[in-house]
């Protein structure tokens, strides 16, 4: 079937401009390859360590002094006032307190004795398979531009994602399935919606497909209105027949033969799309494992396992999303950030746990973080009391990690100064933490280019970006 | 890869700290030039234009001297007494608290260093440089893009029968590989092909039948005039001009995206400027400088009006300024850089944006060029006195004037006014002595029965542009030389010099823009007309002759045939710049109306199709699907113009959708426009979402469009609607399925595909009495039946691909 008559290098290039890489596009392509005999491109560059990538994003800004960067000096200098000195980065400084020490205790774990907040016991068991960076820096204080920081590169919207690059890289190893899978937070979309998985100037194929946890996985994958399955059959033998009669009379037209495939695609998509999504297979322990039988980490839990189906059966980039911005702990911190590590704590170890005894985490890359940090100092309410005080956003430090797919277990990069305000050591930036995300992917970051009027563009822009070399295994 | 290494040492120190060049230069010298771009930075959003906080205007070395009601700013050769370093060493200024609410950041130590060394020099005026523009070399200036198009020879094939000079330019190329036109397509071909390509519609059941029955010699040329005549031929051509000029409803920028209100009279002077076939000349110097071209009463208020909205064509950019904290200069001097970049893309096909921060890699552009066209655009575009998208209220607090975007629409406005005199007067009484909370609703509703006030989202030159200067790397933070405005000095040729006066006496305006746009509209530019009759020809042929519609320079793709593109080019300017001259050109070709089907020796030899060896067999793209699924089921609401646009339904699952209007749906075209929240079916069909605009749309082949005309709810209204337009139009089922693809297919069926689909229908109605296990009337099984025909329609390559 498929592309017959000329094969001339011409039409196919023509062809492949309008089909290459990604969501039915890649897979599409790989049915067509055997075929066709071409390569969508010269992806990867060198040996992946990693076939996968989990991305746990946790929107809003997690407190990094509180969850995995401990700060004694902080405890001492608590009370203290410190705005005067960074007056410029706060966005709310009307509401700017003192210096203000973490409410958490930490203790050290695994054999590598990571410190880390007692807000995470289960990610505490995990310690000796993950990479902590504790020298992330980002360069927006404001959740809009920074999170288009944190997953395109640069502030503003309208850039393909990382997600959406990996799609047009790599293509999706299942042909049934896309190859960028969002799996968003049935409560509420994070800041930027839908934006945050956008294919930009990609071609639209890339840009992440929508999985919703219930229901019908895949917008329209079903019909909207009752109608017996058998119709529905009818209906598209008819139209496959209809095409083929027409394709017939228009040879030498590789767009026909594409479209054609296009539907037999989206059939097979309906079942192997509602199967990933079925846990009703899992069994008790697993289920357990996840947390999904608690109430408060039920959803992230069944979501996390939902990736780790996802993976398994192929797909290249998974992107979590949590309700809104949940880790945005602007007012009572020390209720709100437990609120947070009781929602994911458990799913995210049980998901590390998992992928683990099941051979995967291997080769599926495992990454945690948002989009900024908080600050030492605290932020008040109207109260003006430090009980019941938050933290304000910070651009200077974050922590975040990474395990699994050539990535080092039990390693602290990098470190901040000594109340957290900064990342001081080993420093490294969001285009520095794409382009290792990427490196394990087994592509060279600046040579992932898409030619867009005249200019290559590439996810880490015109930045200089480094791999982070000393966290790879 | 613009980002060459010879800049990188220069990108290395920028980042460590930011220096303006003259003082990087030079440390000794410090002139105002080094210091007007600080106070323009840090101080002047209080103290400029504006507002003079304390009375004073810190703009110019004279403003400071001068003072405010403290006394002077400063006393030259006295750092240490001078007022302006005392309130920045003590914090006072700018005041900390407050930055945020102005977008202004604090005053960086090199700054004060600076301004400090300015000081103690005794506040020195800086030497004047030469400003005049940089001429390239001959060599560089000689790329056939650069040089003014003039008309070639025509080729003669006079034994072949060519009478068009396209025919001659193309065949010329086809007998160079041994090839020739393909056969003519046939009439019923022809008239799909024409009325999809002028009018973005099928034709109808009788136009077809009209057509095909017209043995007249000039059939072909009479359909060409009623399809032109049509006023959805606006509605088709306008939506490509959209797609460059990056139209859009909303602001963009920010997750909420706010609704961009009065954007969509843009979008009816862009449909009815093509429907009249407003000479393309004025109809780009109203989009340029329609704020310079008339003085208000001197013209009627429809002019006046049409000059105005134009200007929108330079507000469609996404803006965040709208907020305090995505609104410092920076922000303000992206968006500028945007509207430079739609501007120079879509009109003379350049890619200006490449010289902002270094000479072009490729073009004779250089570095100054860009910000020479910046200073073009100052008396509008001012980062440094800027209008913020949304409304005219700054921050409240500290009551900074952010000036409004909005002007009143000529004559309309005054109508308004006048007739909700009574209405204001009552809402101003419930607003009186503070009865603005307690009457809130009584308030709303007046608001609501005195409907939308008439205004424009325009751009207009003030007359007070603040001085431009080169910034180093594109960096703000590192002002070089001052500028003056002026054209690339590529295409500045000796007899056009570029000289802008005060459109008419009191104008308050630069008449930079007017002296930009005459320029830009000069029958023998090197590019304009170029760049136009060739998205034309894309338009008809899925290639332009250039194929990077947007790129003419050297990076860009050469002409497939650059003598035909030549006497076109020539030819729009000669027949008055009519476009529908150009189409009538166009698609009375041979090479237009050849048919589609490849031979093998034509897809060997000609594989691409660069060489028009047949007509390339397109798809519809996104609005002409959709609306053509509406038409066809009968559902077209033929309203034209007029705003609001037509609102979208978003739900939680992610479907965005158009909600049936009271007389059906209108044309994807007037559908709201936002850059999120895009309708499923347009965005799964390749509609882009603009940023800034969109050159070229992509063409993907999914799953996803599959499955949304297969299981999508809207689509099945429509399979609905047109199965009853089939019920109430024709008796039988034959007749029916007759109707149905005349309809749809501007054919009838085969005896074969006649048995098929008859027995398909009955087969249906058997399914649907059978599976659905309740009694359904013959009469509405028969419909069911009929709507999934249609459903199939709807879903075949025939109908989405044009022969």
């Amino acid at each position: 079937m498929l592309i017959e008559g000329s094969g001339q290098p011409g039409s196919r290039r023509d062809f492949f401009r309008s089909m290459s890489g990604g969501m039915m596009g890649g897979a599409l392509l790989s049915l067509l390859e055997g075929e066709v005999g071409a390569k969508p491109g010269q992806f990867p560059h060198y040996r992946p360590r990693a076939k996968s990538v989990i991305q746990l994003f946790m929107n809003g800004g997690p407190s990094q002094m509180d969850l995995f960067d401990p700060k004694p000096e902080l405890d001492r200098m608590h009370g203290k006032s410190h705005f005067e000195k960074i007056a410029g980065e706060v966005e709310n400084p009307q509401a700017a307190g003192a210096l203000m020490r973490s409410p958490y205790r930490f203790s050290r774990h695994g054999q590598c004795g990571m410190s880390v907040s007692e807000v995470m016991p289960h990610l505490a068991e995990c310690v000796d398979d993950i990479a902590f960076i504790r020298s992330m820096y980002t360069t927006n204080i404001t959740h809009e531009p920074a999170l288009f920081i944190a997953h395109s590169g640069r502030m503003q919207p309208g850039l393909p994602s990382i997600g959406s690059w990996v799609s047009y890289g790599l293509g999706s190893e299942n042909r049934n399935l896309p190859a960028y899978v969002v799996l968003d937070d049935p409560g509420k979309l994070p800041v930027n919606g839908t934006q945050n998985w956008q294919a930009g100037f990609l071609p639209p194929e890339h840009q992440g497909t929508r999985f919703r946890a219930t229901g019908a996985p895949v917008l329209n994958l079903k019909p909207a209105f009752p109608q017996p399955g058998a119709i529905g059959q009818l209906e598209r033998e008819f139209i496959a027949k209809l095409n083929s009669g027409h394709h017939q009379q228009r040879p030498r037209q590789p767009r026909l033969s594409a479209r054609m495939a296009s539907y037999e695609l989206a059939a097979r998509m309906q079942l192997e799309a509602s199967d990933a999504l079925d846990l009703d297979q899992e069994k008790q322990e697993t289920l357990e494992l996840y947390g999904i039988n608690r109430e408060k980490s039920a959803s992230y839990g069944r979501r996390c396992l939902i990736a780790r189906r996802l993976v398994e059966r192929g797909v290249r980039f998974v992107q979590l999303f949590i309700d809104f911005q949940i880790w945005d702990n602007h007012s009572n911190l020390k209720k709100g950030l437990l609120g947070c590590c009781e929602k994911t704590d458990q799913p995210v170890a049980g998901l590390l746990k998992d992928l683990k005894r099941r051979g995967l985490l291997e080769d599926t890359l495992v990454v945690w973080g948002g989009e900024f940090g908080r600050l030492p100092i605290a932020q008040l309410g109207d109260s003006k009391k430090v009980d019941n005080a938050g933290r304000d956003h910070n651009k200077n430090a974050m922590t975040t990690w990474m395990a699994g797919g050539g990535v080092k277990g039990g390693v602290v990069h990098g470190a901040t100064d000594e109340i957290g305000l900064a990342a001081v050591k080993d420093r490294v930036s969001i285009p520095d933490w794409h382009a290792t995300i990427l490196h394990l992917l087994g592509i060279d970051h600046e040579h992932l280019v898409f030619n867009r009027n005249g200019l290559d563009e590439r996810l880490t822009s015109v930045f200089e970006a480094r791999v982070v070399n000393e966290i790879l295994a | 890869m613009f980002f060459g290494l010879r800049l990188l040492p220069l990108l290395v120190a920028g980042l460590a700290c930011p220096i303006p060049l003259h003082a990087a230069e030079d440390k000794g010298k410090v002139g105002h030039h080094d210091i007007v771009p600080v106070m323009q930075l840090r101080c002047t959003v209080c103290h400029g234009a504006r507002k003079q906080e304390a009375g004073l205007d810190l703009r110019t070395p004279a403003g400071m001297l001068r003072g405010g009601e403290s006394g002077p700013a400063l006393v030259p050769g006295k750092p240490g007494e001078s007022l302006i370093l005392k309130k920045i060493h003590d914090g006072e200024m700018p005041p900390r608290r407050k930055l945020v609410a102005v977008s202004v950041k604090t005053m960086q130590s090199h700054e004060i260093e600076l301004l400090t060394r300015w000081i103690e020099l005794g506040a020195p005026m800086s030497e004047e440089k030469n400003d005049e523009g940089m001429v390239p070399e001959k060599k560089e200036r000689d790329f056939w893009a650069f040089r003014e198009p003039v008309a070639p020879e025509i080729p003669r094939f006079g034994e072949d029968g060519i009478s068009s000079p396209v025919d001659a330019f193309i065949l010329q190329g086809l007998k160079k590989k041994g090839l020739d036109f393909s056969p003519m397509a046939d009439k019923r071909t022809l008239i799909r092909r024409a009325t999809f390509d002028l009018t973005g519609l099928p034709p109808s059941p009788g136009e077809v039948r009209e057509f095909l029955a017209d043995k007249g010699q000039d059939a072909y040329s009479r359909l060409l005039d009623r399809l032109l005549d049509s006023p959805r031929y606006g509605e088709r051509w306008g939506r490509y001009w959209l797609d460059v000029a990056g139209y859009s409803d909303s602001d963009g920028g920010q997750n909420s995206d706010p609704v961009r209100d009065h954007a969509w009279r843009y979008r009816d002077y862009v449909i009815s400027s093509f429907n009249k076939d407003k000479p393309y000349d004025r109809f780009l110097m109203e989009q340029l400088a329609g704020d310079e071209l008339a003085k208000p009463g001197t013209v009627p208020d429809a002019v006046l009006t049409d000059n105005l909205v134009a200007t929108g064509f330079l507000r469609m950019g996404m803006d965040y300024t709208f907020a305090n904290i995505t609104g410092f200069v920076p922000d303000r001097i992206e968006v500028i850089d945007r509207e430079m970049e739609v501007m120079s893309g879509t009109i003379l096909g350049l890619t200006m944006k490449c010289a902002k921060c270094h000479d072009h890699k490729f073009d004779p552009i250089l570095q100054k060029d860009y910000f020479r066209l910046l200073a073009i655009f100052k008396g509008a575009f001012d980062e440094h006195d800027w209008m913020r998208p949304r409304d005219g209220k700054g921050g409240a607090a500290y009551d900074v004037p952010w000036p409004t975007r909005y002007l009143p629409v000529p004559g309309a406005h005054r109508q308004w006014k006048k007739k909700n005199a009574p209405v204001e007067k009552q809402i101003a009484e419930l607003k009186k002595d503070g009865g603005e909370e307690k009457n809130k609703e009584a308030i709303k509703a007046l608001e609501v029965k005195r409907g939308p006030e008439p205004l424009i989202r325009a751009l207009w030159d003030r007359g007070e542009p603040s001085t431009q200067y080169v910034l180093s790397r594109g960096d703000y933070r590192r002002p070089g030389d001052p500028v003056g405005p002026g054209v690339p000095g590529v295409l500045h040729s000796r007899k056009d010099s570029y000289s802008p006066e005060q459109p008419w006496a009191g104008a308050g305006k630069t008449g930079r823009r007017l002296a930009f746009a005459r320029w830009v509209t000069r029958p023998d530019h090197p590019l304009t007309a170029r760049v136009m009759v060739n998205r034309i020809w894309k338009h008809h042929f899925a290639h332009g002759i250039v194929d990077t519609l947007d790129n003419f320079g050297k990076a860009g793709s050469p002409p497939s045939h650059p003598r035909l593109l030549d006497w076109l080019s020539v030819e729009f300017a000669r027949q008055g710049w009519s476009m529908k001259a150009m189409h009538r050109i166009i698609m009375t070709s041979r090479t237009y109306r050849q048919s589609s089907r490849v031979t093998a020796r034509a897809s060997g030899l000609d594989p691409d199709n660069r060489l028009l060896s047949r007509m390339p067999l397109r798809r519809l793209d996104a609005e002409a699907l959709r609306d053509s699924l509406i038409f066809v089921a009968g559902q077209l609401d033929e309203q034209s113009r007029g705003g609001p646009p037509d609102v979208i339904e978003d739900r939680e699952d992610g479907l965005v959708s158009v909600p049936r209007g009271g007389q059906g749906w209108r044309r994807s075209v007037y559908v709201l426009q936002r850059r999120t929240k895009i309708p499923t079916f347009l965005s799964i069909f390749d509609l882009p979402r603009m940023d800034p605009n969109c050159v070229k749309r992509p063409e993907s082949t999914v799953a996803l469009q599959a499955l949304h005309l297969l299981n999508d709810g809207n689509v099945n209204q429509l399979a609905d609607h047109f199965s009853q337009r089939l019920m109430s139009e024709a008796e039988d089922i034959t007749s029916r399925i007759r109707l149905a693809y005349m309809l749809a297919l501007s054919r009838l069926p085969s005896d074969v595909e006649m048995r098929e689909v008859s027995g398909l229908v009955r087969e249906l109605e058997n399914r649907w009495q059978h599976d659905s296990g309740e009694k359904i009337e013959p009469v509405a099984l028969r419909k069911k039946a009929f709507a999934n025909l249609c459903r199939i329609l709807f879903n075949v390559s025939e109908f989405q691909y044009v022969d």
